[in-house]
């Protein structure tokens, strides 16, 4: 890149062609004031706050919009420069409101910080007068138009980070301002309430609301949000010992200045009045406050005497994808050499399990190969089974920036009408469950066209042929018939996924949740190593992870078949290499998986003692009838969590836990990079991190674990897992850097033959039929998370919670003689339950759904599996539908 | 030049509305040119439109606004059949332009931006029409009329009832 020379306040400096007079100060320290100017967002020259004089021409320029170029004499604050400034700053509060002492504002309005930092206090200019105050009925955002700057920081955010494009510039002249398309309040817009735009306003303009009078705030903690699997830095603003403000965090790489309703609205449920505050044990009349002496001695005690009794097989712990990856190490450490147990196992297992395998049969690699930002290098997008805008927004963003900024094509493999299927270009909408006939039948139309690397498949991978053969009944007419999906669409798809230069799969528990999710997995792969389109930049495989520790739960090895780092438990010099270490013998005999614990829990079962951290498997797992019975029905049952949750009631000894806000630790998101949790406020009342509990619970039972602190648990983890080296050192190490990912595969090698393994898939869809004719879908919705154990726990997301309404198409209401408003039972083979009837057009017939935000749903979904099956559908179940008569 | 009945525009015609955005999505910046036609054809946007121009043109619909409220000459609101614009300018403010403003105003009983009920007339003012020597002036749909008097004025609006074409 060629250098330019520039002069800059008499200091001569050098920068590359292009770049702003701005930027090029800011890297050498020289501060100009500026309103709109967003690190993040394309320069638009609004507030012209930051114009400069060139000594060479006279000229004042605009610096965030004027490129270098040689021999400039920049002058940035030149008495010229300066009067003009003031010029500026007056106008803009000419018609500016008045109320800075009461503004939330504050200190971090940067109009005022600009104000005081020139001299002005009084205007002699004659004020303008105030356009009305808007008030919105949205329980997030408030606007107030009397303090708007017309900077385009919230048109330009919305448009570029988010690519929602809910507000534009509206009118013109001294009428103009940001207004929605027929300046409706937002909640009638597409508005997520992601909160970029509040992060961004440089004024009071657009603030949070309902939040009570905060003002300044002097400590702010750099943290990782702790819902979804894309682990956006977040920042926390705290005064008096609560976290006031949640903000997308100033590290570029994880949340790149936005974050969604979530991370921005959601974090205060640490707050919460729920909270549990002091330990609590199971006596005659219910549960009674104790210390945590009395009860860390009753629940090591509880859990001896069960191992005593039965055996340390019958114990099992439930790690979380909620708890820090050092949390799950030290649970893992625990269930192993405390209990003598590999029954360990974490919810995320359910469906990671699948992508592991698969993706490990095929690529070698287990989890996603390549970084978020490498998605606007693609030319191709391609999702399949999940839904990124609501299950991980920072996704479904980059993938709109791509496709609006980047012409990369998008194909959606979706049932579902999702928000990105009217970014696609190609939207197929196989039947609930076809996928992999559908991916079958394109990697043979890909095949059939000629459109595979040939070089790359004879070289780079095998079982080609084994492959090929198996593909030969998934002809187009197969696959119409079974998937709904026309063999032009298929053809279509093939094409567009095959001929592009750099094309990416993006797939999540939509596939991995199926009972077969890892032969659909493989079938995904497939597609990738056809067309070369692994390991090379703009390429690769991405799942989506639905929690935001679910890679790094399994990465520790809170899963009942691998040592950390999957490093395999069969394996006599690996378990000697960790007992060596540890200074303690391994069990050798595989543990249990946590479906396994609650199918075979209970009085006749295996399963006679459990400890659960930070789950609340009896509300959140399918068959939920079942898992309760189970865990009712345990000798024993210890559990940790942050509030008095539907398990946590069934436990004789609760243990109180700090939220993510209060303690220190990582994150691993769904890239495989790592975000640090900083405690940012003291834990709510007595309660301790989880790492510190598992900790005093190990030394309860007369069996210490050798840390003393958490550094040396990280110590342990780096020295362990291979892929964690160095991991705890500072955010962003994991850089968007193709070398990084490099590495990772090299340091995975040892697991590869070297070759990439195509894998034959057959596949026979489950099809619903007889009793149970209608297939059921849970609809997670963006406020809610999972089954909303946090976040139906914030206020401002709860006025968000949808009625728990089974959607029907109209069609199928139409034939089973129902309109929308009866009330109807759902009966699945695991449990049946009532609801109010509602239509959906986009339902496709034969599919029927309610908000998974209503846990009551998992009750219909079956913990069983069918004969023959890997294990069980959890994606869908299938029902019947009938109505109730008023007077039954 | 807008020869469709203007009452009639209340009752948009979306299929036609479709026809013509496809007829300019394949266009280099085909945003204005398109909005033109709409609203030649049309005699307004109508709002109901923007979201299937902004689908069409991969734009999103607010941005799509931004642009019809930034031109005067871009329409959201039905118009009437006939464009009276008085001129403003300063020739016809010296020889009397103001007046003969208040009296069209009186004439067509509305103010300035406002459509008759009838959608008949719509009242606007320019700032100058560029024949100065004939102030003062005023335009009635697309028809310049020279050296105004409430005379002429008041025959003007009374003559040939609403015909104003030529």
């Amino acid at each position: 890149m060629q250098q330019v020379t520039i002069t800059l306040n008499k200091r001569e400096i050098s920068g590359q062609a292009g770049m702003t007079v701005l930027n090029l100060a800011l890297e050498a320290g020289v501060e100009i004031p500026t309103l709109c100017n967003d690190p993040h967002l394309t320069p638009a020259g609004a507030c012209r706050l930051c114009l400069v004089e060139d000594e060479k021409s006279g000229a004042l320029l605009v610096s965030c919009v004027t490129p270098i170029s040689p021999g400039m004499k920049i002058n940035t604050d030149s008495p010229r420069v300066v009067a003009h400034r003031r010029t500026i700053v007056k106008l803009m509060l000419a018609s500016h409101s008045d109320s800075c002492v009461v503004c939330d504002k504050g200190n971090r309005c940067r109009l005022r910080q600009f104000a005081a930092d020139l001299g002005i206090g009084r205007i002699e200019l004659e004020r303008i007068p105030q356009p009305a105050l808007i008030r919105e009925a949205n329980p997030y955002i408030t606007r107030d138009l009397s303090k708007c700057i017309l900077c385009a920081r919230c048109i330009r955010a919305c448009q570029e980070l988010v690519v929602e494009g809910v507000v534009d510039y509206y009118r013109r002249g001294f009428k103009t301002q940001p207004a929605t398309l027929g300046d409706n309040p937002l909640e009638k817009t597409d508005c997520t309430f992601c909160g970029t735009c509040v992060a961004v306003c440089p004024t009071g303009a657009l603030m949070e609301k309902d939040s009570a009078y905060q003002g300044t705030t002097k400590t702010a903690v750099m943290t990782t949000c702790p819902f979804c699997g894309c682990g956006c830095a977040v920042r926390l603003e705290i005064k008096g010992g609560k976290a006031v403000r949640a903000l997308p965090g100033k590290n570029r790489m994880s949340s790149r200045g936005a974050l969604c309703v979530r991370g921005s609205y959601g974090e205060d449920f640490t707050h919460s009045k729920e909270r549990l505050l002091r330990p609590l044990l199971r006596d005659e009349g219910g549960f009674r406050e104790v210390s945590w002496d009395e009860a860390l001695a009753a629940a090591a005690a509880g859990l001896q005497q069960v191992k005593d009794s039965f055996g340390a097989g019958s114990l099992a712990v439930f790690g979380s994808p909620k708890c820090s990856n050092e949390e799950n190490y030290l649970l893992q450490m625990f269930a192993r050499t405390v209990l003598g147990t590999n029954n360990i196992d974490n919810s995320a297992n359910l469906y990671n399990a699948a992508t592991r395998e698969g993706l490990g049969a095929s690529v070698g690699f287990p989890g996603t190969t390549n970084h978020l930002s490498a998605l606007e290098q693609a030319n191709v997008i391609m999702i399949a089974g999940t839904d990124p805008a609501v299950s991980a927004p920072q996704v479904a963003y980059t993938i709109k920036r791509a496709v609006k900024f980047k012409q990369t094509r998008l194909i959606v493999i979706d049932p579902r009408r999702t928000k990105l299927a009217s970014f696609a270009q190609l939207w197929l909408r196989p039947k609930f469950g076809t996928d992999p006939v559908l991916l079958n039948a394109i990697a043979r139309s890909i095949i059939e066209g000629g459109l595979l690397d040939t070089e790359f498949v004879v070289r780079k991978t095998d079982n080609f042929e084994a492959m090929h053969k198996a593909l030969e009944k998934y002809t187009p007419e197969y696959a119409e018939s079974i998937t709904g999906v026309s063999r032009e669409e298929i053809d279509k798809a093939a094409r567009l996924y095959a001929a592009a230069a750099t094309s990416v799969i993006i797939f999540g528990t939509g596939i991995t949740k199926q009972s077969r999710g890892a032969d659909s997995v493989k079938a995904l792969a497939n597609l990738a190593l056809l067309t070369a389109n692994i390991w090379c930049r703009g390429c690769g495989i991405y799942a989506m992870q639905k929690d935001s520790n679910a890679q790094g739960a399994c990465d520790m090895g809170a899963i009942p078949d691998f040592l950390p780092g999957y490093q395999h438990i069969f394996n006599y010099h690996i378990r000697k290499k960790f007992e060596r270490h540890w200074q303690k013998s391994l069990p050798s005999k595989q543990g249990i998986s946590a479906a396994d614990m609650f199918l075979g829990a209970g009085k006749d079962g295996k399963i006679r003692g459990m400890y659960v951290v930070g789950e609340n498997p009896a509300a959140s797992w399918a068959q939920t009838d079942l898992v309760r019975n189970a865990l009712s029905s345990l000798e024993f049952l210890v559990v940790q969590d942050l509030f008095l949750s539907e398990t946590a009631k069934l436990a004789h000894v609760v243990l109180p836990a700090a939220s993510f806000a209060e303690k220190d630790g990582t994150f691993t998101n769904f890239e495989g990079r790592i975000g640090h949790l900083r405690r940012a406020v003291r834990p709510a009342g007595e309660s301790l991190p989880d790492w510190q509990i598992i900790l005093r619970l190990a030394g309860q039972l007369g069996q210490p674990l050798p840390f003393a602190d958490l550094q040396q648990v990280m110590d342990d983890i780096e020295e362990f897992i291979p892929l964690y080296e160095g991991y705890c050192h500072e955010d962003g190490r994991f850089d968007d850097d193709w070398s990084f990912w490099e590495q990772r595969r090299d340091s995975c090698r040892q697991s590869l033959s070297g070759f990439a393994r195509f894998s034959a898939v057959g596949f026979e869809p489950e099809a619903a039929s007889g009793d149970y004719p209608y297939t059921l879908v849970l609809q997670s919705s963006l406020p809610h998370f999972g089954s909303g154990a946090r976040t139906g726990k914030v206020s401002r997301l709860r006025r968000f919670l949808t009625e728990p309404h089974l959607l029907v198409n109209p069609g199928d209401a139409e034939k089973l003689g129902l309109t929308a408003g009866a009330r109807v039972r759902i009966v699945s083979p695991a449990a049946a339950l009532s609801a109010v009837l509602k239509t959906d057009a986009d339902l496709p017939t034969g599919t029927v759904s309610l908000p998974a935000s209503f846990p009551e749903a998992n009750r219909l979904f079956c913990l069983e599996k069918k004969p023959g099956a890997g294990r069980a559908s959890l994606n869908v179940c299938y029902v019947r539908i009938e109505r109730i008569e008023h007077n039954v | 030049m807008c020869n469709v009945d203007a009452k009639d525009s209340s009752r948009i015609d979306m299929g036609r509305v479709r026809e013509i955005v496809g007829e300019y999505s394949e266009n280099r910046w085909p945003l204005i040119p398109l909005v033109q036609k709409l609203q030649d054809e049309m005699g307004y946007i109508p709002p109901e439109s923007i979201p299937v121009i902004a689908g069409a043109l991969g734009l999103f619909p607010s941005e799509v606004q931004g642009v019809i409220s930034f031109y005067t000459q871009l329409y959201n609101e039905p118009r009437g059949k006939n464009v009276v614009r008085v001129c403003r300018g300063t020739a016809c403010h010296v020889r009397g332009g103001k007046t003969i403003l208040k009296l069209v105003k009186q004439e067509l009983g509305i103010e300035e931006g406002e459509t008759t009920e009838d959608m008949e007339y719509t009242l606007e003012t320019v700032a100058c029409i560029g024949v100065c020597a004939l102030a003062p002036t005023m335009v009635v749909s697309n028809r310049v009329y020279g050296n105004m008097n409430p005379k002429r004025l008041r025959q003007l609006f009374k003559k040939d009832g609403n015909r104003h074409d030529g």
